[in-house]
């Protein structure tokens, strides 16, 4: 009789590895590893990094609690204050934002939707584990109503209320106030209390990564280039979810890398290599699309205006008394004050952001990515456009989203912008 | 010459990464030893000063206010003082001006021995671990005039007494409730001030004025930052002559990032130092060029204090780095 039971077998589920997800990872990163020459070498801890946590889907470790974080206004120091692990969650992916496309009209950001799809799959890549909670700002329309979705899909969420306009004191109280209520709403999550230590522990934290940052960013001021685009994108990619010692720690060696370059005499890039400046909508892994086909195409993208890799760690804080009330407030007034942000509603800081960057880091010419459904990216492109038309600084416009099907037309533009650049170059010279 | 020019940048990137707030709590403590002891050392820099180097303080002083003289001088007889005396009047105000023109404001970010003292308070009320308070914006609009007010007023009455207007009990009238006639001789040892003079009805009131404000400087000053240099008329005298100034502090609008850690670290409120990218010349009304915003700023050159042009201290990123890894492991 037992014999004669028939043998049932248990359907083995794909490993992550082998599916589409991790293929789209895998392409792009094959890219960004092999088709150009001269990695730095201290590149290799981040190519790593994301081989094991994209293409491997290997398990993310974090300290305390994990809080994930929608947007960059989410003040992570004081995360950190708690003991808590922030975890940024903007995600990058195509095969989520198909996922998330359920959630939102057809025609919506990209980023929103790769974000709940993220959020709503059974398999989270990057695999962090479920959040305890997540920070939600209250940002753009597209986030302010994911809130509630993500909430819906079994998460605890804290909407953080930011105001739409950035230059009025009220606003400016308003918002301390927001920040000041998150804090208390992370001592209710972790039981810990805020206290001075923790706090300048966890600004040292960041204080350290941004000073990394900075010099990285310092060192792509050169001309011509010792590191392309590329690499800087996947270096503050890195920074959504990994260890922030380790990350600042593999940064610092980059940066000795390059200092070795500048010194040398090295060149990433041809010395007529068209400069570009990306601003718009973040790229984020595996969605650096844009950026790739720049420099694939002869450019190279020296600086950035976006809130995947500069906006989010170029502004510093300031603490006149070492306390904790001052210490918060003036977190707050950094979150705030120089943020760049399209969802304000006056863009002066940004365009005079962009103007300065153009000058500092020997721009020849802007790209601008809006990524379609981004009301707020679409909207302020007239006003940029204007400001370095006046300026006389070439701009494109390119709208486009996750999917890869418009990489050939993209593609073409692109070549053409920089040919166009290379010849203005030309007859400068 | 190259060898010259980079051992000068050595001396400015040094200088650029000092540690603002100790430099300047040294240069303020001498200061104050100089101004209020001084004259035991019979140090006399004159009576034209550009700072509450108060003349109660008899014998430390190592100089005189020249508020005192000021009001003196304008309170004489009409006659004497739009004939002869006047020549005394501009001159003073000559040395006055002259005086002032070294140190801009940083007469009181630097040197007022009163402003030194309200800084005191602030660092004792952050031992405590008390919190300061702030001013809203509108309320700043409105305190910020006070000091143009005492200002006229400073020299409206002594006219007033001169022309035979006001008793002479009221004499000199900004002295008598200005709490650094009370508060500077008391480091002398000397209390006589905190009293009331009751010889006549106009000068009971005036000196009851002066204690009780006395009071709300010592409270005042501990509750906000520099809370009497809001109302200084000095101050507003200050601003009135600043156009020819050495001292400056200037703005590079392009450079700056709005992102506010300059208004943060600033004791007197100022907003503009951070929101206003058009202007050059930075400072405002109520400025005290203590320069901290400039310790505070992150981006390179984009306020910096310049000495006849030439530039002393700069906003630097690696400066700023420094200051906030100082404050994150040890600050007060
Ligand atoms: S404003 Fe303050 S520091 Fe300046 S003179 Fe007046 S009391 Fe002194
Ligand atoms: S600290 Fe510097 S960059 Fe920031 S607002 Fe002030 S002047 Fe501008
Ligand atoms: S503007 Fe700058 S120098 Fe003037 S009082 Fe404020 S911090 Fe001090």
């Amino acid at each position: 009789m037992e014999n004669e039971s028939p043998k049932i077998i248990p359907i083995q589920p794909a490993p992550y590895s082998r599916s589409r997800q991790a293929g789209e990872s895998q392409n792009v990163l094959d890219h960004i590893v092999d088709d150009f020459q001269d990695n730095p070498a201290s590149m290799q801890y981040f190519y790593d990094l994301f081989r094991r946590v994209y293409c491997h889907g290997d398990a993310l470790q974090h300290e305390g609690m994990l809080v994930g974080t929608t947007c960059i206004q989410a003040p992570e120091e004081l995360i950190y204050a708690f003991g808590a692990t922030p975890m940024r969650l903007c995600n990058g992916s195509y095969h989520y934002d198909q996922r998330g496309a359920d959630f939102m009209p057809a025609k919506s950001c990209s980023l929103v939707k790769a974000t709940l799809g993220m959020l709503s799959s059974e398999t989270v890549i990057p695999k962090i584990g479920k959040p305890d909670l997540i920070v939600n700002p209250t940002t753009c329309d597209q986030k302010k109503k994911a809130s509630a979705m993500i909430e819906g899909m079994g998460y605890s969420v804290y909407d953080l209320e930011v105001p739409s306009v950035k230059e009025s004191e009220a606003s400016r109280v308003y918002w301390q106030r927001s920040v000041r209520q998150l804090a208390g709403r992370l001592q209710e999550l972790t039981g810990r209390k805020l206290t001075r230590k923790s706090l300048k522990q966890a600004m040292s934290k960041t204080t350290r990564a941004q000073a990394a940052f900075r010099a990285l960013h310092n060192f792509r001021r050169q001309s011509p280039s010792l590191i392309l685009g590329k690499d800087a994108f996947l270096v503050t990619n890195a920074y959504f979810f990994d260890d922030i010692g380790r990350w600042t720690t593999a940064v610092e060696k980059l940066n000795e890398e390059l200092a070795q370059r500048a010194k040398a005499g090295f060149k990433a890039v041809q010395s007529k290599a068209p400069r570009v400046l990306f601003t718009g909508s973040p790229p984020i892994f595996p969605n650096l699309k844009l950026p790739l086909l720049i420099e694939e195409s002869g450019g190279v993208v020296v600086t950035d205006e976006t809130c995947s890799s500069n906006r989010m760690l170029y502004d510093m804080t300031a603490v006149d008394e070492w306390r904790v009330n001052d210490m918060v407030d003036s977190l707050a007034d950094k979150y705030l004050k120089p943020c760049t942000c399209p969802i304000f509603t006056r863009n002066d800081d940004r365009k005079r952001r962009l103007l300065d960057l153009v000058s500092d880091f020997n721009v020849d010419g802007v790209v601008y990515q809006a990524f379609a459904g981004c009301q707020v990216y679409e909207m302020e492109y007239r006003s940029v456009a204007e400001e370095f038309n006046r300026a006389g600084i070439p701009l494109l416009y390119v709208e486009t989203d996750y999917s890869t099907d418009d990489k050939g037309q993209l593609s073409t533009r692109i070549e053409a912008f920089l040919e166009s650049m290379k010849n203005r170059k030309k007859q400068r010279a | 010459m190259k060898q010259n020019n980079s051992r000068l940048q050595a001396v400015r990137d040094a200088v650029n990464r000092v540690d603002l707030n100790s430099f300047r709590f040294w240069l303020q403590l001498a200061a104050f030893a100089l101004f209020v002891y001084g004259g035991y050392f019979a140090i006399d820099l004159g009576s034209r000063l550009p700072l509450f180097s108060c003349a109660y303080n008899d014998e430390g002083r190592a100089a005189i206010c020249y508020l005192l003289p000021l009001q003196h001088q304008l309170s004489q007889p009409w006659p004497r003082l739009f004939s002869i005396a006047s020549i005394t009047v501009i001159t003073g105000f000559l040395t006055f001006v002259l005086w002032f023109i070294f140190l801009n404001k940083g007469w009181c970010g630097y040197v007022c021995p009163l402003g030194t003292i309200q800084d005191w308070i602030t660092a004792l009320r952050r031992r405590l671990g008390i919190r300061y308070s702030r001013y809203s914006q509108s309320q700043f609009a409105q305190l910020t005039r006070v000091k143009y007010l005492l200002l006229a007023l400073m020299i409206l009455i002594p006219l007033g007494i001169g022309g035979g207007f006001f008793s002479h009990d009221m004499s000199p009238p900004f002295c008598l409730i200005c709490p650094a006639r009370m508060v500077l001789p008391m480091f002398t040892g000397d209390v006589s001030q905190f009293t009331i003079d009751f010889s006549s009805k106009t000068a009971m009131i005036m000196t009851a004025v002066g204690i009780s404000i006395t009071g709300l400087f010592l409270v005042g000053a501990f509750v906000k930052k520099r809370f009497f240099c809001f109302f200084c008329p000095m101050s507003a005298l200050h601003y009135l002559i600043s156009k020819p100034a050495l001292l400056k502090l200037k703005k590079d609008g392009n450079k700056c990032t709005r992102c506010g850690d300059c208004y943060r670290v600033c004791d007197m409120e100022i907003k503009e130092i951070a929101d206003d990218v058009k202007t050059v010349n930075i400072m405002a009304d109520d400025c005290i060029m203590c320069l901290k915003c400039v310790a505070s700023c992150p981006e390179e050159g984009a306020l910096k204090a310049t000495f006849a042009g030439i530039p002393i201290l700069e906003s630097t990123e690696a400066g700023f780095i420094k200051r906030i890894n100082k404050g994150c492991s040890d600050g007060k």
